[in-house]
């Protein structure tokens, strides 16, 4: 590195994208601690209500909103964290590419068909595959 | 990589070490290597730290189960009452029960994690003491959370 290292307030500025991300897992983090305790409640509202108290709740459009929500922070935050691990732990080049790109491929996946089921049921539609073409 | 101690000889030049003590980092600079796990005592604040990692992937694995209880709802009545079924098995109950631990306890240390990086509770003593209360604070959620589920008889056995 033959850039010269930059400062503010004495403090070295990252030379790539470390700062970035640093505040991004915090900034996450620090969003995902109401949105867990709520996550507690919401668990203790649905058990044991079955497939009618999960529809009612689903309704809610605070319930599902706060839901889909809490479901893309987690898997942003999720992907930070994996990312991390697979950094301390996986050395090879390739191997640590073709990791990152599956568990990136399945947080996409895993969002994706998560906020697809929480706007159907929100939305009252009729169950799946049936709906699917309606 | 070696735990056994040092010869006597050991150089801490870089450029003269035949230890292998240090590792050349992809931009260029040489640094030294940190000690390997059998080197550290174990102590709070590494048990913290472990834990706090291993909850993180069991999360991970348990937002499949997350996943999963939105498709079954979207899927209709059926595959609800059948998901409903298997995750309300003793063995699915027990999956559960781990999803709350580890959620638990990933918070705690969370906590723990942002009240360090405010520069608070720095010290080893305060570390110690902030790891010991997010283990206790962790128990009692979640453990707690699962007595109150089964004394009100929304969830049985």
């Amino acid at each position: 590195m033959s850039k010269s290292a930059r400062f503010i307030r004495n403090v070295k500025v990252s030379e790539r994208h470390g700062a970035g991300e640093w505040t991004a897992e915090r900034l996450s983090a620090l969003v995902l601690v109401p949105l867990a305790l709520w996550g507690l409640w919401s668990a203790w509202s649905l058990s044991g209500a079955g497939y009618d108290g999960a529809l009612d709740w689903f309704r809610s459009p605070v319930n599902s909103s706060l839901l889909a929500v809490t479901l893309l922070i987690s898997v942003w935050h999720m992907n930070m964290g994996l990312k991390v691990i697979v950094d301390d732990y996986i050395h090879k080049p390739s191997s640590r590419t073709a990791l990152l790109g599956l568990i990136g491929a399945l947080c996409l996946l895993l969002a994706a068909a998560g906020v697809f089921f929480i706007v159907r049921l929100a939305l009252g539609s009729a169950p799946l595959p049936a709906g699917l073409g309606a | 990589m070696s735990s056994s101690p040092l010869p006597g000889d050991a150089s801490n030049d870089p450029t003269t070490d035949q230890t292998g003590r240090f590792v050349r980092q992809p931009n260029g600079r040489v640094r030294p290597l940190s000690p390997h796990l059998q080197i550290w005592r174990f102590h709070t604040t590494m048990w913290g730290s472990i834990l706090n990692r291993f909850a993180a992937g069991a999360l991970s694995v348990g937002s499949l189960f997350i996943g999963g209880w939105l498709a079954a709802a979207a899927f209709g009545p059926d595959a609800y009452a059948g998901y409903a079924a298997v995750m309300g098995s003793p063995l699915g109950l027990l999956i559960w029960f781990g999803i709350t631990c580890a959620a638990a306890y990933h918070l705690t240390a969370g906590v723990r994690h942002l009240v360090w990086d405010a520069g608070a509770g720095l010290t080893p003593k305060a570390a110690d003491a902030l790891t010991v209360v997010s283990f206790i604070a962790a128990l009692v959620i979640s453990v707690g959370f699962w007595i109150v589920l089964f004394a009100s008889g929304k969830v049985v056995l």
